[in-house]
């Protein structure tokens, strides 16, 4: 294992990656080998390419196992590509590949300038409601203090009740779990937030409330990429849908023209 | 070291092409051994390769696991590290040493033992491997302060029961023996000690195994929030996935005394590469 000292920054922006995205996906590719069951091999992306610039929410739509949570995670380095590049740009101007970076430099990216919110929080356990949203501030880079303040203020902004603040959130409700996990991942907005069915087990009141909150981000130039089961979050919050299908992207446009195409594989009935 | 500054590492250990042979060493006895012939004893020698190959690099402030089932050379590592044992391959750098430029492996055996008073500290599976028993809990937080050369009486005590209070011991048994003390309670004495001198790396040897659920639960709260605060490079080793997860965010796994996988907490939990690791997850999931 080597994890290089920061070294200079990666080589000249390859050609074809926009001087201003925040993060610009090429030729992806990902296949589980699943070794436990006969070193059987399943692909999930065949090539993807993506552009996502600052302000922009780019939606992934597209039916089931179309790859879009493979996408998320690729990106997240939850799931190692099997091929192709991540481009991110950071805060700094620097070009990495997620792709390649070392495990150590992802860390850092993680706390400091990427949010990821799912549909399955697991939360860390034993850890106090309010201790989550605000490491996620410290994370990235606020002062402790100020990272309380702004905890508070996100979870009053998602309704979650002050006497549930020094609760484990452990305990608490899928749904109140999700809106704590978007308190974390909207905090001290980071520069690039992957939304994977972030309002999934939300009552229609606190859907709402988090969707005006994600709304919000494209003011502070948050690039967001999302995930949503339900077309009508897609077409209020999506700049661009890109529908994927069978590991590729088959469409892209704006919501209104996407949703809209009775042709295009998408999830939900419309 | 040569005249010209160094400029200190990032990190704040480093092992490299580290390896502990038990029996023949040199080249004969690695043939034939490691996972791909799912054995750690040398066919040609006999000698037991417990650990080969070993890398790895921890940043103050962040922790990083080495997960693997018994037998895997995981505690070996660690106690080569430590300096339990003596490497036979290999190289372990400190930052607090030379900027990192010396070989802690080749250092003669009083110079070795010194560097445990105030640069790596290990806490042990069992807490008598760590404390001595029979002085009491302040006693043994003590000892390493006036190992470290502390001669206030009254600082010593001040030391010792703010160490106390941050692993949560109650100060009224301070003067109580360490045997008098139940075994989470005893993990926890065995932490403030490993504390004592603040080293900047801590090694942690399957620190809750052995512990009731609930009170090994506490330990872990102590020692998760303990690295957060401290900046301190630790390494966790374990066999327990939930303690990994919990505390690491990188992990390295190893069977038959080889890293075979390395990477992310999350990414091994959710995308296994190496088959074992694919076997490890999948047992540790039910």
């Amino acid at each position: 294992m080597t994890s290089p000292q920061h070294t200079a920054p990666p080589p000249a922006p390859p050609a074809g990656v926009p001087a201003g995205s925040v993060l610009s996906v090429r030729a992806l590719r990902k296949d589980f080998t699943l070794h436990t069951i006969d070193g059987r091999v399943v692909d999930a992306l065949n090539g993807v390419d993506l552009d996502v610039a600052p302000g922009e929410h780019v939606a992934l739509a597209g039916t089931s196992g179309a790859g879009k949570s493979t996408l998320l995670r690729c990106v997240y380095r939850t799931y190692l590509s099997g091929g192709g590049a991540i481009w991110f740009r950071t805060s700094g101007g620097h070009l990495v590949d997620v792709a390649t970076l070392s495990d150590a430099e992802i860390v850092g990216l993680r706390g400091r300038e990427f949010g990821y919110v799912s549909q399955f929080l697991r939360p860390q356990p034993r850890r106090s409601v309010l201790d989550i949203v605000s490491s996620a501030g410290v994370a990235r880079g606020m002062a402790r203090e100020a990272a309380r303040d702004a905890a508070a203020a996100a979870l009053r902004q998602v309704d979650i009740a002050e006497r549930l603040w020094d609760m484990h959130a452990t305990v608490l409700s899928g749904g109140q779990k999700q809106r704590v996990n978007i308190a974390a991942g909207t905090i001290a907005p980071p520069r690039l937030l992957l939304l994977d069915e972030p309002v999934s087990a939300l009552d229609p009141a606190n859907r709402a409330a988090v969707l005006d909150l994600i709304a919000r981000l494209e003011e502070t130039g948050t690039a967001v990429l999302s995930v949503f089961h339900d077309l009508d979050a897609i077409e209020r919050l999506a700049t661009r849908v890109v529908v994927l299908g069978r590991g590729r992207v088959v469409a892209t446009g704006r919501p209104g023209d996407i949703l809209r195409d009775p042709n295009l594989p998408l999830e939900v009935a419309r | 070291m040569s005249s010209t500054t160094v400029a200190p590492p990032r990190w704040a250990l480093k092992a490299e092409g580290l390896g502990r042979i038990y029996g023949v060493q040199g080249p004969e006895s690695l043939d034939g051994t490691g996972p791909d012939f799912g054995t750690a004893v040398s066919p040609a020698t006999g000698a037991v390769v417990a650990a080969w190959d070993i890398g790895f690099e921890v940043e103050p402030g962040e922790a990083l696991g080495i997960i693997g089932e018994s037998g895997s050379g995981k505690s070996t590592v660690m106690r080569c590290i430590a300096g339990d044992e003596t490497a036979t391959a290999g190289r372990i750098a400190l930052r607090g040493v030379g900027h990192g430029a010396v070989n802690i492996r080749e250092l003669d055996p009083p110079a070795r033992r010194k560097l445990r008073l105030d640069q790596i500290a290990v806490v042990y599976q069992d807490p008598a491997a760590g404390l001595n028993l029979d002085v009491t809990a302040g006693g043994n937080i003590a000892d390493p302060l006036t190992a470290a050369g502390w001669r206030s009486y009254q600082r010593i005590r001040d030391r010792a029961a703010d160490l106390l209070r941050r692993v949560e011991v109650p100060l009224s048994r301070m003067d109580d023996l360490a045997r008098t003390f139940s075994g989470g309670m005893r993990q926890r004495v065995q932490i403030a000690r490993a504390l004592a001198n603040e080293p900047p790396v801590l090694l942690l040897d399957e620190p809750t195994t052995g512990l009731d659920a609930s009170v090994a639960a506490g330990v872990l709260d102590l020692l998760r929030t303990l690295l957060e605060e401290t900046g301190v490079a630790a390494v966790v080793v374990s066999h327990d996935f939930g303690v990994i997860d919990m505390l690491t965010r990188r992990v390295v796994v190893m069977r038959h005394g080889r890293i075979v996988e390395s990477g992310l907490t999350d990414q091994l939990l959710e995308d296994p590469q190496h088959p074992y690791s694919q076997q490890l997850v999948a047992a540790a999931r039910g």
